[in-house]
């Protein structure tokens, strides 16, 4: 039987986040999935928490934290630290991102036209986030064919949202690209992977420059397809030939930006020695008492059984599968059956899901002590060796407070700390641990 | 398990209804990265897919090349490949097919009309007006990766061969070795073999033909279920006794895994029996390696060895248990080609209409392993093995071949040393 020191259970941020922090201090990981998907949906951004009313990520965090219950109770300390070293490794794959726990929350305009607060983002979203300037406009710079991004719709939307203080003028345009017009198939990736050839860039870029009116500064929002593997080169390229600030609006999935995150993440880990395998369903697991002994997945001809000394588990959510719906209206963590935390199935629906407070549903998941170990209602823990993180994690709403980035790369830092003995007490995580080896940094 | 849950995840019609349209499988799928001809899994899958109750609605299902990721990168858990597979054959089914793919996919038939003949077919399919006309005749494309056939079978060489005793379930293995070892690479098959034997194992050989894979992959099912029938016929009284089925084709061994439940409905106790009976070579030997019973007396290779795991391999849901093996043979630096696919998915490139997409698929990996310098490169898949070599001109193997040389030289290392210690004067 394959054996690993850790068994990481989900392709997520958390997840990833866990097993690279897990390797870069030595530890053997394998990595299994259902599939892959949460970083694919979502637009690349990080986002930490922007409940209504925040002014900066660290702002919004303190709010949740006051709250009872919320996992940034636990994971406050993790956040600044995890952050960093995911700065730096994304930096190192060649995907830089701007902004801090400080950077002031702003308004990122939406492919329909809405608006959401954001603040640290992948540099190629980062001039979006720049003071307006008065008579600066935004001129919304669609593809022709290419249906998910749509200029005139998004600007009439655009123009109707309260943003103070937002661009003096917003128009829309389209650009007809070489050789697209002819495609059978137009969809995001398409043109992310054409922008990475450099001669059709080249073209394409000067076909957008002639769609740009005349006179006026502009910021331009293009839909984010400029490029998949080569996207800096894009983005310079760009800079420089429309001659005005650049941002991208990232569409429906896949979403590239998100792509290139996950992209950036698995390489990493792949580098650092996790073993990171896709398609890998979990089917069950081995326990002895309160420790889990192995985890077998779902193979052609019987379970792979990999033997592990600890589980982290990072399925996510109700949207990632890591929570379930029963037909008797009870909610269910498919795979260890942890006892999870949520509101009656009456109220699961009581809110406003896009509202202030959001759903009840939202904040359903697992409750954990603070080690991240999961707790039954009474705040036993359940399984010792097993780490919760990410959306997985009760007491969070994902969409109405906009934190689950922020929640997944701390709970996923703090659990490969714990696990590696560098933090058995709340308050050791706040210093350096000393078996810490910086490879990151 | 309620009737609907179970069927929610094991028939592939029904899992297109959890699809929920987020196109994570196009951003994986190797043929829409190169081919605007294909719309991508999503659209020839789930979404085709309820249109699907009379005359199949759209023909570009077909250039699905099976590699299957798309079904290992669905967060919902479409079969997607799966599904293809079937639109595929019903389609077939619905409009037929060309001689030239009935004849491609029956090996046993192109083994047993072309080893005989061996040298001058292998004659032929090395001369340029030969393969032109190939093209122009056979549809099979003049550039494209077709091996020489053996000179002799594995299995008349298995004949010649005496004194293999059956020696139970615990120390036997049933091999199945499969089209490619039989009529084209029958090395490999001594190697594996080899390799079995010096570990402990008796080695059988039961009757059998060609897995059906082959057939799968060209939509024609009935005719894949008669060679399934006589394979499960064949084996499942072993794999009932408890006998292990070993193959040396991550492909073959697939379908007996999986293919036969999972496309061609297979599903009797006999069918089941033999799934679970089966195993790649490299996943038997990793594991015995797990549990400390692997012979590790390797001789070094010093060398980097660019190594492919193909597609078939990462269906079978075990990882690449051949970089475990390559770890374990001295001054062996196996570099994983992090690259999705070699194109050739079995009879996919033969094709000539086909063959420009698979090059393109596989351009990337062959780059890379001619960029890295090395000598030859290693691969579990046979066809793939073939695309590889193909298009970098070096040789490309079985990772057991290179087991099985590592095994020779440590023993004629050894021997060596005792006939030197015997001769040494005191």
């Amino acid at each position: 039987m394959p054996s690993a020191d850790v068994v990481v259970i989900g392709a997520g941020l958390a997840g990833l986040t866990a097993a690279i922090e897990l390797a870069e201090r030595g530890a053997t990981v394998q990595l299994v999935a259902k599939g892959m998907a949460a970083t694919h949906w979502a637009h690349g951004g990080l986002d930490v928490a922007a409940p209504p009313g925040a002014r900066s990520p660290a702002n919004g965090v303190a709010r949740l934290k006051a709250r009872g219950g919320h996992p940034y109770a636990i994971l406050e300390p993790d956040l600044g630290p995890a952050l960093s070293a995911t700065f730096a490794r994304l930096a190192e794959m060649g995907l830089a991102y701007r902004g801090d726990l400080r950077t002031a929350l702003r308004f990122f305009p939406t492919p329909i036209g809405g608006l959401r607060p954001a603040a640290i983002v992948p540099v190629g979203q980062a001039p979006a986030l720049e003071p307006w300037s008065p008579g600066e406009g935004l001129l919304l710079l669609g593809i022709e064919r290419f249906r998910d991004f749509w200029p005139p719709y998004a600007a009439r939307n655009l123009a109707r949202q309260v943003w103070n203080p937002g661009p003096s003028r917003i128009e829309s345009a389209a650009a007809a690209l070489p050789g697209i017009l002819e495609l059978r198939n137009l969809n995001s990736l398409v043109l992310a992977r054409r922008f990475d050839d450099p001669s059709w860039r080249a073209a394409a870029v000067a076909a957008l420059r002639a769609t740009i009116p005349g006179k006026g500064r502009w910021r331009i929002a293009v839909p984010a397809v400029l490029g998949l593997e080569r996207h800096a080169d894009v983005l310079a390229e760009a800079g420089d030939a429309l001659g005005h600030p650049v941002f991208e609006i990232p569409t429906l999935p896949p979403s590239i930006p998100g792509l290139r995150l996950f992209e950036a993440l698995r390489a990493r880990a792949t580098a650092v020695g996790v073993r990171v395998q896709i398609g890998f369903e979990v089917a069950g697991v081995e326990r002895d008492g309160d420790t889990i002994t192995a985890v077998a997945t779902h193979a052609a001809a019987r379970p792979l059984r990999i033997s592990t000394r600890d589980v982290v588990l990072g399925t996510g959510g109700i949207g990632g599968g890591g929570l379930r719906g029963r037909r008797d209206g009870a909610l269910e963590e498919p795979i260890l059956g942890l006892p999870v935390a949520a509101p009656g199935s009456a109220e699961w629906l009581g809110g406003d899901l896009y509202g202030a407070g959001g759903v009840a549903l939202e904040s359903a998941g697992i409750r954990v002590d603070d080690q991240l170990r999961p707790v039954d209602p009474g705040g036993g823990v359940v399984l010792r060796n097993v780490r919760v993180v990410g959306s997985a994690l009760a007491g969070m709403r994902y969409l109405a407070e906009r934190c689950g980035d922020g929640v997944a790369l701390a709970s996923g830092y703090r659990a490969a700390r714990l696990i590696a003995g560098e933090a058995s007490n709340p308050s050791a995580a706040e210093a350096p641990g000393p078996a810490r080896t910086a490879v990151a940094s | 398990m309620s009737f609907i849950d179970a069927a929610d995840v094991t028939y592939p019609a029904f899992s297109t209804d959890n699809c929920i349209k987020c196109n994570v499988c196009t951003t994986v799928c190797p043929v829409a990265r190169v081919t605007d001809l294909f719309p991508g899994p999503k659209y020839v899958g789930p979404q085709a897919q309820r249109f699907r109750g009379g005359p199949s609605p759209d023909a570009t299902v077909d250039l699905c090349s099976g590699c299957g990721y798309c079904t290992r990168a669905c967060p919902a858990g479409v079969l997607i490949a799966e599904t293809n597979s079937r639109a595929r054959a019903r389609m077939v089914e619905q409009r037929g097919t060309s001689l030239r793919n009935r004849v491609i996919s029956d090996t046993d038939l192109l083994i047993r009309f072309g080893v005989p003949f061996a040298p001058l077919v292998n004659l032929d399919a090395h001369m340029p007006p030969a393969r032109w006309l190939g093209e122009l005749v056979g549809g099979v494309h003049r550039r494209a990766a077709v091996h020489p056939f053996a000179r002799r079978t594995f299995r008349s060489w298995w004949r010649g061969r005496r004194g293999v005793a059956d020696a139970g379930p615990e120390k036997t293995i049933v091999y199945f070795h499969g089209c490619a070892v039989n009529g084209f690479e029958p090395s490999l098959g001594r190697d594996a073999v080899e390799v079995l034997e010096r570990n402990g194992f008796s080695v059988i050989v039961p009757d059998q033909v060609c897995c059906g894979l082959p057939m799968i992959s060209n939509g024609l099912y009935p005719q894949a279920r008669r060679k399934a029938a006589r394979n499960i016929r064949s084996l499942a009284s072993y794999a009932r006794r408890g006998y292990r089925i070993v193959t040396t084709s991550t492909s073959c061994g697939y379908t007996l895994k999986a293919e036969y439940h999972e496309m061609l409905d297979l599903d009797d106790p006999e069918a089941r029996a033999v799934s679970e009976a089966t195993w790649d070579i490299c996943e038997l030997l990793s594991e015995l390696h797990d549990d400390g019973r692997l012979d590790t007396r390797l001789a070094p290779m010093a060398r980097d060895l660019p190594y492919h795991p193909p597609c078939q391999l990462k269906a079978h849901g075990i990882g690449t248990p051949a970089m475990d093996l390559f770890a374990l043979i001295p001054g062996l630096r196996a570099i994983d080609s992090n690259h999705d696919c070699c194109g050739a998915a079995g009879t996919y490139g033969l094709k000539k209409e086909r063959w420009q997409i698979a090059h393109d698929v596989g351009q990337p990996l062959f780059e890379k392993i001619v960029a890295s310098g090395a000598a030859d490169a290693a691969c579990d898949s046979e066809t793939c093995r073939w695309q590889i070599s193909t298009a970098t001109g070096l040789p490309v193997r079985h990772p057991v071949e290179y087991l099985a040389e590592s095994y020779r030289s440590y023993a004629a290392a050894a021997a060596l040393q005792g006939a030197m210690g015997e001769r040494r004067p005191r």
